[in-house]
């Protein structure tokens, strides 16, 4: 099991986020967010498509640069995120992978111990040695997510960790990702929201630029406020 | 320690990336430009209009890399490095070895 990176005390840790206020072409994105997530929690982020999920899960991993935006790790600031050593870790909707590593070799660099992150799937372990482009768009993704969430860092911020992976895989990965909360605070966005919401301990909601954090009956509240139709 | 060599890892990785454009850019000045150049006697003097054209191409090079393949940078940010100091990398590297193989060629035709 990793352990905490050294640079963190144990106890837990709090990331917030506010400040953030995004326009494209004169459409605000993003106008009032303030985000909350600590270790040992998993929180969701909704929304609906353009909404500005990837833009806000960017900006607080630190590689999109937002004037005023504010990331604090318990109460102090960390602009860039990324650039703080063991903070956090962030899966785009694209690609993470460099096409000419393997995974074996990815995982190197992100200092992964790769019996760990595939003990729960260890049909994997047969491709360990392949490249990006050789495995299935799933198996990539899968393998993506694996890597980050076993990766020695305090936060993980995952955006569509779920997109492509098969549901059986789903199912073991969702239990992967409620044992790392055990270490961990993740943010997860995915559209799966029958796979998200069970794991979440806090749900937001991103809405015309707002974020709304929702109370113990999410469903309903994504019901009003049209996220879902059922 | 280990984060100093984990940050020139993917240094060298990202410049691998890059490397057939820097590397074929080095390789078209010295075999078109700076070789004949020494075969005729004429290379004096001409050695920094030689290094300011393959200074040029540098953002030639970036926008390219920018337009081709902006989603490259994802992994490295999660090494921790930012996009600033893998460019900066890329620079010094390329530029070492433009000195280098300019420096060579030289030594070859004194």
């Amino acid at each position: 099991m990793s352990m905490r990176p050294d640079s963190y005390p144990d106890g837990i840790q709090v990331l917030e986020a506010d400040g953030i206020q995004l326009a494209f072409d004169g459409r605000k994105i993003l106008t009032d967010v303030y985000l909350r997530v600590q270790t040992g929690q998993i929180a969701g982020l909704l929304g609906r498509n353009g909404s500005g999920k990837s833009t806000l899960l960017q900006t607080i991993f630190g590689a999109r640069v937002v004037p005023d935006a504010s990331v604090r790790v318990n109460g102090r600031r960390a602009v860039p995120a990324f650039q703080t050593a063991g903070l956090l870790n962030y899966l785009p909707q694209a690609q993470l992978l460099p096409a000419q590593l393997s995974l074996r070799q990815a995982a190197r660099l992100l200092r992964v111990d790769l019996d760990e992150a595939t003990a729960a799937f260890p049909e994997l372990r047969l491709q360990l040695n392949s490249r990006p482009e050789e495995l299935s768009g799933g198996t990539l993704r899968l393998m993506q997510v694996l890597l980050l969430l076993h990766a020695n860092t305090v936060f993980s911020l995952f955006d569509e960790p779920f997109t492509g992976v098969m549901p059986v895989h789903i199912e073991t990965l969702a239990a992967g990702l409620l044992r790392a909360k055990q270490r961990k605070g993740l943010l997860i966005t995915d559209h799966r929201y029958a796979e998200v919401l069970p794991l979440c301990d806090v749900v937001y909601l991103l809405h015309q630029g707002r974020l709304l954090k929702l109370g113990a009956d999410p469903r309903a509240e994504l019901r009003d406020y049209g996220y879902l139709a059922t | 320690m280990t984060a100093l060599l984990t940050q020139l890892r993917a240094l060298l990785l990202f410049y691998r990336s890059v490397a057939p454009f820097m590397l074929g850019i080095t390789g078209l000045l010295a075999g078109f430009v700076l070789v004949p150049l020494l075969h005729d006697g004429q290379a004096s003097g001409r050695l920094p209009a030689l290094a300011l054209a393959k200074l040029l191409t540098g953002p030639v090079v970036w926008y390219l890399a920018e337009q081709m393949r902006p989603n490259q940078y994802w992994f490295f940010y999660n090494l921790g490095v930012s996009r600033g100091r893998l460019w900066a990398g890329v620079a010094v590297l390329d530029g070492a070895i433009f000195v280098g193989v300019t420096v060579a060629i030289q030594a070859f035709f004194a």
